[in-house]
């Protein structure tokens, strides 16, 4: 490949780590800010141009490749960094969830700006290198480095109950990393690869798989450590609380891409390292995930009050149904989980920034205490409309092709699962469209009256419209033309080596 | 230019209208009405040229997206069936952006009403020319956002907040079943491609009918029904052009679209959900006061009307398609025509809906008297005029084939001449009972040119020389009586339409309160209840059972979730958490460099600097 490429991708993995590191130095205040600006744009345009410069045909072969020699080479350790069709979009939501939470945090207004853009840049870079990470090993670190800076953002920066939500956040997070580790190095170890690196782990496994029970066991690892990474009930309760207490960037990059990590390692990872596992697994996955995930949250999501826990609790909801897409063990399932987690990304990430939004003007999150703001915010409402219809599936947004993928592969697996993930589709109109019109329709509540008489509310700005519409864009030219990234994912999943291996591929 | 382009403009001008004026044409409400009304025209101007050019059939097809074997594609299948829709929808839709002009002239929002309309002809044309299930699902969806939009256009009311919403839950609630209905199409028969389907599929009950749920939402038929009524809250052009004349048809057109996967019994189910909804909305309507309500409830009945006629038609005969579209296009016209007219009421009156209060407008809006006069004798069914033909198509063919249906739809038809003609003399005869309708005024130019326009139609739209050019082949598909049954059917259509005006006519006074209620409290009371027992029972649900069951499973999670089990582990890790914090000394800086160092001392190590 291109080596201008290869060291593009580099570049915008360290952009952001480097620029926190100056930050971190004691750069002055103003010099940050701009420095800060710089390192969320630049991984963003790289994105883009190696998105435009990304062959289709590649499949799940890695383009861009670069290898740095970390000094552990013995242990198969290695910087090895690539690009395949279902880790392209992924890069491409982190560049893009990251730039929209930058430029929103630079103008935040956050106290300590300094120390809270560092962070949120070291958050950012880890994401980059989570998906562009060949080697296992390095996929892993640059999760935690990622993770890390979230606890404590939540911890300074939080609301209400920061410091229970933070802490259980990070009791649950640590257990969820702890047992995928625990699951990635039982890889390396029986595999007999001795690497790290995931082209070479698959193909050792694919010329001689595990025992079908050792792949159990393994399996059963990854799929509740990367399932509480990712909110599978029942063991999500930190999701909705860690998203209610942190600040509005952190829970944008956490929910949009750092929860995905769980699901990318189980597409990347565990279904084309362990099929036998997997198939084992995959009828209690879709049960906990169906009934769990879709129904129960999606029932719960409706007796929410407070906008921050209700997005929290829909996002564990529309988790299940990438979920559902896993356990469906097909490329079908599996590609529309890689679009419904660029989706859901996006989208999940508008609703948290709209809700701030929402905040800064009416000094509540209590839907109770809101009504009529789309009078004075038309802006604002038509935005929060446009999120709310892209989360709840409408079609001309990422989300739909996402969902609709799902439904049809579910089918096929099991027809009366389908008709509850399809029920969902009614629970999240129910929870969307009336939080949609508790805030901002019908006439203006009584503490809305009391906040505007004594703040006049301004509708969005550019500081905050910038973000919202890089967003917005990015879920509508998906949902017009999905073609743009699902060629990639569809070549990288359907190819015979791809994760859908021979014993468990999807018949028509 | 080449049918599939005039094909593909057709659907993507109203979509570059909406664009440009949700992008910059906000604040430019008399530039934006008249980008989306001039878009209508240009899009009026290429659905006649495609029609009438004879085209048809020609192939148009890309891929979306494809995962696997999974494929979805956007495609066009123009046959005569979407040719007679494309019509509808472009020409109807085209008028009422005209009449739009005029009626919503002083509305503050006006950039966003126009915006709704293009965004909604975009959706519908879509549906129109739709090749395939998933397509059709796809801009099915997006008719139902851009009705939401539009109810929720006085979203400063909370009536109309709640009525949008309302209308895209339940419509929601018959897509759970339409798109499971298409997926298992897709499963089954290995294909959702309308051309193929109707080749072969496989014999299946279960299909049919969860594609029916798709209809029973948009067409609002039994039990999904009560979004309709409440719609009337949108801006009343909203509910001539999208409750009235065709995204509600919508529905019938999907039916007609899947015919050939239809199966008896499904059939059976779909014939008598039509009958009973068409009764039964008929019944509601005598007891409305407000004009718009009485055309909604009228609406119901007459698409359970169209409902019933493609169940009964396709069961035995073939005639279902025709017997649908006949009925779908005439009532376009003229309920299009009654609900501009009451619009046109509406404004003169000042914003007056009720009927009790109107009176006398013969005399101060003449125009708008004669139209609706039209109107009105088309949807009773007077012959010579559009509905008396559609109508007499479905009267027959239910006399042909099921005798309970007929009685049923006979009976209704007794009801559609009854409330309409009490709500026509309660408007515009007697006196004025209020001083809004004592001052009303006729409406200007651009309302009353697409009044005349549409009477013409509802006079002249069931003439085989107006129909027949417009529908080709589906106009064959209409069931014709001959000789003996021509007779009968002609005298119990005069019968019924006699009985049911001339009742009203006497038993209605001109007066501010409704003469049922005064003479027989129980008959009152009694369809009061009808009317009522439906929205009941919903509320019951939503309010008692779905946010009750809502709130126990949250208090669980609470308790069991977040509470117990977490505590437990919370005090196990709370211990950790003491050691801990002898690290963290509260000082965030701290934090931050321990986190760091950490990150230096990990990298250092992987690269054996230690």
């Amino acid at each position: 490949m291109n080596p201008s490429n290869a060291q593009l991708l580099q570049l915008a993995i360290a952009t952001p780590l480097v620029a926190a590191l100056i930050i971190a130095l004691g750069l002055p205040k103003r010099f940050s800010t701009k420095l800060a600006a710089v390192a969320f744009v630049v991984p963003a345009l790289i994105g883009l141009w190696l998105w435009k410069e990304f062959p289709a045909a590649a499949g799940s072969r890695y383009v861009f490749q670069s290898n740095v020699n970390t000094g552990l080479e013995i242990f198969g350790i290695s910087l090895k960094l690539g690009l395949n069709g279902v880790s392209l979009p992924m890069f491409l939501l982190a560049a893009i969830v990251g730039l929209a939470a930058g430029l929103y945090a630079l103008r935040s207004g956050a106290e300590r700006l300094k120390l809270y853009l560092m962070l949120l840049l070291v958050m950012h870079g880890g994401l980059l290198g989570v998906f562009a990470s060949v080697n296992v090993f390095f996929f892993y670190f640059f999760h935690e480095l990622a993770l890390i800076p979230t606890f404590i953002m939540v911890g300074i920066w939080g609301g209400r109950d920061r410091n229970y939500a933070a802490m259980k956040m990070t009791i649950y997070l640590t257990i969820g990393a702890m047992l995928s580790l625990i699951g990635l190095i039982a890889i390396y170890v029986k595999s007999g690869a001795g690497s790290f690196d995931l082209v070479s782990l698959r193909e050792a496994l694919a010329a001689d798989p595990l025992r079908v029970s050792l792949q159990k066991n393994i399996f059963g690892l990854l799929m509740f450590g990367f399932g509480i990474l990712v909110s599978l009930w029942p063991f999500h309760t930190w999701a909705p609380l860690g998203y209610g207490a942190a600040p509005s960037s952190a829970a944008m990059l956490h929910a949009g891409v750092l929860k995905k990590f769980g699901l990318y390692g189980l597409i990347q990872i565990a279904l084309p390292l362990l099929p036998a596992g997997a198939a084992w697994w995959a009828w209690k996955l879709a049960l906990l995930a169906g009934i769990g995930n879709v129904l129960v949250i999606g029932f719960i999501t409706m007796a929410q009050r407070d906008l921050k826990q209700m997005i929290g609790y829909s996002s564990v909801m529309h988790m299940g149904y990438c979920f559902l897409g896993i356990a469906c063990l097909s490329t079908v399932g599996a590609g529309g989980v890689v679009l419904l987690m660029v989706a859901h990304g996006l989208s999940v990430a508008l609703l948290f920034l709209l809700a701030t939004s929402i905040h800064h003007r009416t000094h509540t999150f209590d839907l109770s205490e809101m009504g009529g703001l789309a009078q004075k915010t038309p802006v604002l409402a038509a935005f929060f409309v446009a999120a709310t219809m892209a989360s709840i599936g409408l079609p001309g947004f990422a989300n739909f092709w996402g969902e609709l993928t799902v439904f049809v592969s579910l089918w096929h697996y099991s027809p009366k699962l389908t008709a509850v993930a399809v029920a969902g589709v009614v629970i999240s109109a129910i929870y969307g469209l009336r939080a949609a019109a508790r805030v901002f329709f019908g006439p203006p509540s009584e503490h809305w009256q009391k906040v505007s008489a004594a703040h006049p509310p301004a509708d969005m700005g550019w500081g905050e419209r910038i973000p919202a519409i890089i967003l917005l864009a990015a879920l509508l030219i998906l949902g017009f033309y999905p073609r743009t990234v699902t060629d990639g994912i569809d070549h990288a999943l359907s190819r015979p080596a791809g994760p859908v291996t021979a014993n468990v591929s999807f018949h028509h | 230019m080449l049918p599939v382009q005039i094909a593909t403009l057709i659907l993507l001008l109203p979509l570059a209208s909406a664009v440009m004026i949700a992008l910059s044409l906000r604040q430019q409400g008399a530039l934006a009405s008249w980008v989306s009304t001039a878009t209508a025209a240009v899009v009026t101007i290429l659905s006649l040229t495609l029609i009438f050019s004879g085209a048809r059939d020609f192939p148009a097809s890309w891929e979306w997206l494809r995962f696997g074997t999974f494929t979805v594609s956007l495609g066009f299948k123009f046959d005569d069936l979407a040719a007679l829709m494309l019509f509808v929808v472009s020409f109807v839709g085209f008028l009422i952006h005209v009449f739009s002009l005029g009626y919503m002239h002083d509305d503050a929002a006006r950039a966003r009403f126009f915006g709704g309309l293009s965004i909604f002809m975009f959706s519908m044309l879509g549906i129109v020319l739709a090749d395939n299930l998933f397509m059709i699902f796809i801009f099915w969806e997006l008719v139902g956002f851009s009705s939401w939009l539009l109810i929720n256009h006085y979203h400063e009311k909370q009536s109309a907040a709640d009525a949008s919403k309302k209308a895209f839950i339940v419509n929601r609630v018959g897509d759970f079943g339409f798109l499971l209905g298409i997926v298992m199409c897709y499963w089954s028969n290995g294909t959702v491609n309308l051309t193929e389907l109707a080749d072969h599929h496989v014999f299946s009950t279960a299909i049919p009918l969860l594609l029916f749920c798709g209809a029973m939402g948009k067409s609002a038929q039994m039990p999904l029904q009560v979004w309709l009524p409440d719609a009337m809250e949108g801006p009343t052009p909203v509910s001539a052009l999208i409750h009235a004349a065709t995204m509600v048809a919508a529905g019938i057109f999907m039916l007609c679209r899947i015919e050939s996967l239809m199966v008896p019994q499904a059939l059976t189910v779909i014939m008598w959900i039509g009958t009973i909804t068409a009764v039964y909305a008929a019944l509601c309507a005598i007891v409305q006061r407000d004009i718009k309500k009485v055309l909604a409830y009228s609406t119901l009945s007459q698409l359970g009307y169209m409902v019933a006629a493609f169940g009964l038609g396709s069961i035995t005969n073939g005639h279902g398609v025709g017997a649908a579209m006949f009925h779908l296009t005439t009532h376009a016209f003229f309920k299009a025509l009654l609900f501009l007219g009451s619009g046109s009421v509406i404004l003169g009156c000042h914003h007056e809906q009720d009927i009790f209060k109107m009176g006398g407008l013969a005399k101060k809006m003449p125009l708008t008297f004669v139209t609706f006069t039209l109107g009105v004798l088309a949807i009773i069914g007077m012959p010579g005029l559009a509905g008396f033909f559609s109508k007499d198509a479905i009267l027959y063919l239910a006399m042909e084939e099921n005798t309970a249906v007929f009685a049923v739809l006979a009976f209704t038809a007794v009801l559609t001449s009854f409330y309409m003609v009490r709500m026509w003399k309660l408007v515009f005869l007697g006196a004025s009972r209020s001083d809004s309708a004592g001052h009303a005024h006729e409406s200007g130019l651009s309302m009353t040119v697409p009044l005349v326009i549409l009477a013409a139609l509802s006079v002249a739209g069931g003439y085989s020389g107006v129909f027949g050019k417009l529908a080709g082949s589906v106009a064959e598909l209409v069931p014709e009586a001959h000789g003996p049954a021509h007779v009968t059917i002609l005298l119990v259509s005069l019968a019924v339409m006699f009985v049911g005006a001339g009742s009203a006519f006497f038993f209605y006074k001109s007066a501010a309160t409704d003469s049922l209620e005064e003479k027989s409290r129980a008959a009152f009371g009694a369809l009061t209840w009808l009317k009522e027992s439906f929205d009941r029972l919903y509320d019951y649900y939503v309010a008692k059972v779905q946010q009750r069951f809502a709130m126990l499973l949250n208090f669980l999670e609470q308790i069991f979730l977040a509470g117990l089990i977490v505590r437990g582990l919370g005090g196990f890790v709370g211990l950790v958490g003491y050691g801990a914090r002898a690290l963290f000394t509260g000082s965030l800086h701290t934090y931050v460099y321990w986190f760091l160092l950490g990150t230096v001392l990990l990298w250092a190590f992987a690269t054996g600097f230690l």
